[in-house]
């Protein structure tokens, strides 16, 4: 049949970013409205997209596409509030999606976009997660700028070194390293000591390993060394993250552990900063490597479709036009999707192959350490569990108590182990039922109702 | 029923049909609703299901859960008393015969009508550890004794104090109330004092409190309620429903939150919302059982 | 009082008076100066009262700088930094350095335009804010005096019980409620919009129908029944005589519903997901947990912008606003 020029489809697109990373998203989502003409995605940013994206499912109304954090994938594939995209990935690409993603995706990408043995979910932007030290702090406390730490007993000596009295109250002035500053990563400490926070069967183990308990006895080290009440009054006088008197800007901690869109932050607030970027020093007894072989965190955004979405088929082809890239672009304006907006937000690709145009001018001048490190056979990412924010909310609860002496290391795992192996079981136990109910359920139905 | 009851009751009923949706809508059903959930396992994305009383079994063995009553009793068993004291105790200077009463009385009074997110920024800023102003105000003082001020907010043993500290900024809404109470007392009863010769305190003991112990009573019980259900100066304070540091300020309904709109355990959420009702209850019970013995009501 | 205090105890009385007025507006006095002073100024120690700008040569050029800290080998001299162009260094002796008291107005635009992000004006924030608090008052109003006027003015049989319960139900917490309400809104198709916030003020509430019941029926029965010969119906004696009457306990009701809804930090936390529906209070703190947060004296402009239109209220209906809480307080 011959339908002369249709209406276009309107999708609905929630992205959690407000900011310069929601204007990057936006260039993106301009650059396909006028790419075509069938499709045109309205983008909307939402506040606390997790707890609203879950509400719109359950009512049947969601968005057609949300942007969300790899973090949240788990728990949203496990209660049905996501459409695998296997089906369409098979019929554009003619290939299996694992092997598809492996065949385009750094590896550590490739694996964050499955989950249960299907994807859920495609990378719209990606980072790793470096070490930032201040150059002028090393200079000033007699360290050889020029040196990052290469090891964590490395860590320890400058971090001492780095660290600086008030002679008449003893206050703490300045320090090298600090866990907790600004401790968007404190979750991945134990990984980075070699250790894990699930097994194979992805059971809670967090106490009772070795390599756990060190990193939870390196965090409390620093409270130990430096003394608890020193600490709260230097670490209360921090600026927020965004701001000038943030204590990485100020050089109150001259290490912190940041991603690629940190450049943008020092750019913005502390213009002038002599700064370097390097791989996260070796914790696990190895020898220290090159930042392809070293320890680092993975973390994306992702670009999913709710499940119950009016226009999947649209939602998913401005999926496919956004999470893909012009590899030959020599120009910013040849920059399509992808690499328009990881450029936008100054983090790495998650593709194998960059466009010479992206690889060359990206504005981050440190982008190589980061594509270097996402390389990384080691690179490491939060596991893939359903009740993976509520193991975290009990994670930081357990490293505040270690960080003000209020617990020791093995009470403060076996504690967060009984907490989460105790709700995983429920959680296990809830989704049993309710599966058990909805076949219930569809059984009774069926006399009346025929099958699609 | 006559004719006349019959319009009667159709008059009375399409006056109070507003109410009559409302109560059903946004009340009673709601009340049910939430009890009926309190047994289920529900998720809002699935069908309730029946569990008996496995969320209050659970809840019993939680210790957050725990953690969060405590902390809730902690701050209520603060809070109340230090609003009491303060605002009784401006009410009183404000009644004395003072120049300039109107600008003192506004001057109390406006805090407590700042929206509470924006005194929560304020106050969040205020009790900053190291460029705060109570800090910068504290450290020199605090420098005699060779010690530094609390990191309040950021310290477990003093967020909450904290929080109490800034919760009697906003005194003035009961100060009011106490000083319409205060200007009820009988005059008369002041002059017969003056002539037995009884001092300020005497007279404040025997004459004043007994007089406007009916206001103290209910602005309790309100500040009960209130305090026990205290949520929004915290989650913009102490992170979210996190209650940082170390949930020393988890309070219940920031847990009941949590549980509900993030961990999407409804049930156990509508178990704890009918746990803190019963308990809201029984603290009201007690107030009113300690004011039938202490409150003197004229009538 | 007819004695007058002795000299000793008002001389107290005026020196608790003054402490506690430093203590209590002393915040907001700081809320302000933070509002208008430049980042780095706001964290200064010792703090400062009143914003300053320095102002230096720098390469020919005057440019403002921040103090940054003075130099330990060399007193009076300082270190300085330029706060436009490529934010040169320079080490300066402090007398050629021109300080003076210069509120940064500037902060404001600015806050305010970063609390949309750019795209969502503060003027939707301030429009959402007004639209909740102004149909919610004109709902509370009506339908709380029109049920009120069933409870106090009319008998029919079964009132006095349904008062019963209508008062019971001020015993239920609000948690209670929180999470199938929240289902009743998800099912009428109304989360992400304002209606959660302003519709259920037209369906009354129980405070509000007690407040108004008490003052109705202070009102002469002869009145009424004086119109009723006339022929009036109950509307027209509602309506006309009643309700006219009636305003000091309207504007009561009117200006707590006011309060509560611009103040409702839980309510909109709820319901609203969208930024374009957001109220002031919620796009407040929205604002303050941004990636990364955001300086203080912008976030202080914020507020001070949020709390300025209640004291405006305040100023404008004070004897309302005294006298309402009064009543509602000694248990009317």
């Amino acid at each position: 049949m011959f339908v002369a020029q249709a209406e276009p489809v309107r999708i609905t697109y929630w992205e959690k970013w407000a900011g310069f990373e929601a204007e990057a998203m936006r260039a993106v989502v301009d650059q396909f409205n006028t790419s075509q003409d069938r499709i045109v995605v309205d983008f909307v940013s939402i506040s606390q997209i997790d707890r609203k994206l879950i509400v719109a499912t359950a009512g049947g109304n969601p968005p057609d596409v949300a942007g969300i954090w790899f973090a949240q994938m788990s728990s949203f594939a496990d209660r049905a509030a996501l459409t695998p995209l296997d089906d369409f990935i098979r019929r554009d690409t003619g290939s299996e999606p694992t092997a598809w993603l492996d065949a385009n995706y750094t590896p550590v990408f490739a694996d964050m976009q499955r989950y249960r043995g299907r994807v859920f979910a495609l990378i719209s932007a990606p980072s790793t997660v470096a070490l930032y030290w201040n150059k002028t702090a090393f200079r000033e406390a007699g360290l050889d700028p020029e040196k990052p730490p290469r090891t964590l007993a490395e860590l320890d000596a400058m971090s001492r070194q780095l660290t600086r009295r008030d002679p008449r109250t003893g206050a703490l002035l300045a320090t090298g390293f600090l866990p907790q500053e600004p401790g968007w990563f404190s979750y991945a400490y134990p990984a980075w000591f070699g250790g894990r926070l699930v097994d194979d069967d992805g059971r809670v183990a967090l106490a009772g390993d070795p390599a756990n308990l060190a990193a939870a006895r390196w965090e409390r080290g620093f409270p130990q060394t430096l003394g608890v009440d020193e600490l709260k009054g230097f670490a209360g006088g921090f600026g927020s993250f965004a701001s000038t008197q943030q204590a990485f800007f100020t050089g109150r901690v001259a290490m912190v552990f940041q991603g690629a869109w940190y450049d943008r932050f020092i750019a913005r607030y502390a213009p002038g900063l002599d700064y370097g970027v390097a791989a996260w020093p070796e914790a696990a007894g190895r020898e220290p490597g090159p930042p392809g072989q070293a320890f680092t965190v993975a973390d994306a955004d992702l670009l999913v479709i709710p499940r119950g979405a009016a226009h999947p088929e649209a939602a998913w082809e401005f999926i496919r036009y956004a999470t893909s890239a012009n590899l030959g672009a020599t120009s910013r304006d040849e920059l399509r999707g992808v690499e328009l907006l990881c450029f936008g937000h100054q983090k790495p690709s998650p593709l194998k192959q960059w466009s010479p145009w992206f690889a060359a001018n990206h504005p981050n001048p440190n982008i190589g350490v980061f594509r270097r490190l996402s390389e990384s056979p080691r690179a490491w990412h939060v596991p893939k569990i359903g009740v993976w924010t509520e193991y975290l909310r009990e994670y930081n609860a357990a490293t505040q108590r270690l960080r003000l002496l209020l617990a020791e290391p093995d009470e403060a795992w076996d504690y967060v182990q009984r907490r989460v192996g105790a709700s995983l079981e429920r959680h296990e136990r809830s989704v049993e039922r309710q599966a058990g109910a909805a076949v219930a359920e569809s059984s009774a139905a069926e006399p009346t109702e025929g099958a699609p | 029923m006559t004719a006349t009851d019959l319009r009667r009751l159709r008059a009375g009923l399409a006056f109070t049909a507003p109410w009559i949706v409302g109560f059903a809508v946004f009340t009673l059903y709601p009340v049910v609703a939430s009890l009926y959930f309190s047994f289920c396992d529900y998720s809002i994305l699935q069908r309730p299901l029946w569990i008996g009383l496995e969320n209050y079994r659970t809840l019993a063995g939680d210790d957050v859960f725990w953690i969060s009553l405590r902390n809730t009793l902690w701050f209520a068993g603060a809070a109340v008393p230090l609003g009491t004291v303060t605002s009784l105790a401006l009410a009183l200077l404000l009644n004395q015969d003072v120049r300039g009463r109107a600008f003192f009385r506004t001057l109390f009074f406006l805090p407590s009508i700042v929206p509470l997110v924006a005194s929560a920024m304020l106050w969040l800023w205020i009790f900053n550890g190291s460029s705060g102003l109570l800090n910068q105000v504290l450290a020199p003082v605090f420098a005699l004794w060779g010690g530094a001020p609390p990191a309040w907010l950021g310290d477990p043993a003093w967020a909450k104090p904290a929080l109490v500290l800034m919760s009697a900024w906003g005194a003035g809404h009961s100060m009011i109330i106490y000083l319409a109470g205060l200007q009820n007392v009988p005059r008369e009863l002041y002059e017969s004092a003056d002539l037995d010769g009884a001092g300020a305190w005497s007279k404040f003991w025997h004459i004043t409190l007994p007089v406007i112990s009916p206001v103290i009573y209910f602005n309790v019980v309100m500040g009960i309620i209130g305090a026990m259900q205290v949520f929004t100066t915290a989650f913009v304070m102490t992170g979210g429903t996190d209650g940082n540091p170390a949930r020393s300020t988890l309070f219940y309904a920031l847990y009941l939150f949590s549980s509900a709109f993030y961990d999407l355990r409804m049930g156990y959420a509508s178990a704890m919302a009918w746990i803190l009702f019963l308990l809201i209850a029984t603290l009201t019970w007690i107030a009113t059982r300690v004011a039938a013995r202490k409150v003197h009501y004229n009538d | 009082m007819t004695t007058r205090a002795p000299i000793g105890q008002r001389a107290l009385t005026y020196l608790l008076l003054l402490a506690g007025a430093v203590l209590f507006a002393f915040p907001m006095v700081w809320m302000v100066s933070t509002s208008l002073k430049p980042p780095e100024q706001a964290a200064a120690v010792p703090p400062t009262l009143l914003p300053r700008a320095h102002y230096a040569e720098i390469d020919g050029r005057r440019a403002e700088v921040t103090l940054d800290r003075e130099l330990a080998d060399r007193p009076g001299w300082w270190q300085v930094t330029a706060k436009d162009g490529a934010r040169e260094r320079r080490e300066l002796p402090r007398e050629q350095i021109d300080t003076r008291i210069e509120p940064r107005w500037g902060n404001y635009p600015e806050a305010l335009d970063e609390m949309g992000a750019g795209r969502v004006g503060f003027g939707t924030f301030l429009t959402n804010t007004l639209i909740v608090c102004v149909l919610g008052v004109a709902g509370t109003v009506l339908s709380n005096a029109m049920v009120a006027y069933g409870f106090a003015r009319l008998k029919w049989r079964g009132r006095d019980a349904f008062f019963a319960v209508t008062l019971a139900t001020m015993m239920v917490p609000a948690p209670v409620l929180m999470v199938p309400l929240y289902g009743v809104f998800k099912e009428l198709g109304w989360i992400g919009t304002l209606l959660p916030l302003w519709v259920p003020a037209w369906f009354g509430s129980a405070f509000n129908i007690f407040l108004m019941r008490q003052f109705f029926r202070t009102l002469p029965e002869e009145m009424s029944e004086a119109a009723r010969i006339d022929g009036a119906g109950e509307w027209t004696i509602f309506w006309r005589l009643v309700l006219p009457l009636s305003t000091p306990v309207l504007a009561v009701a009117a200006l707590f519903h006011f309060l509560y809804a611009w103040n409702d930090f839980l309510g909109p936390l709820l319901y609203l997901t969208r930024q374009e529906t957001f109220t002031l209070a919620i796009a407040l703190q929205s604002y303050q947990t941004q990636s990364g947060g955001v300086e203080w004296p912008l976030l202080m402009a914020a507020s001070v912008v949020t709390v300025l239109p209640v004291i405006g209220l305040f100023f404008l209906t004070q004897r309302t606003f005294i006298q309402g809480i009064a009543t509602t307080g000694s248990k009317g």
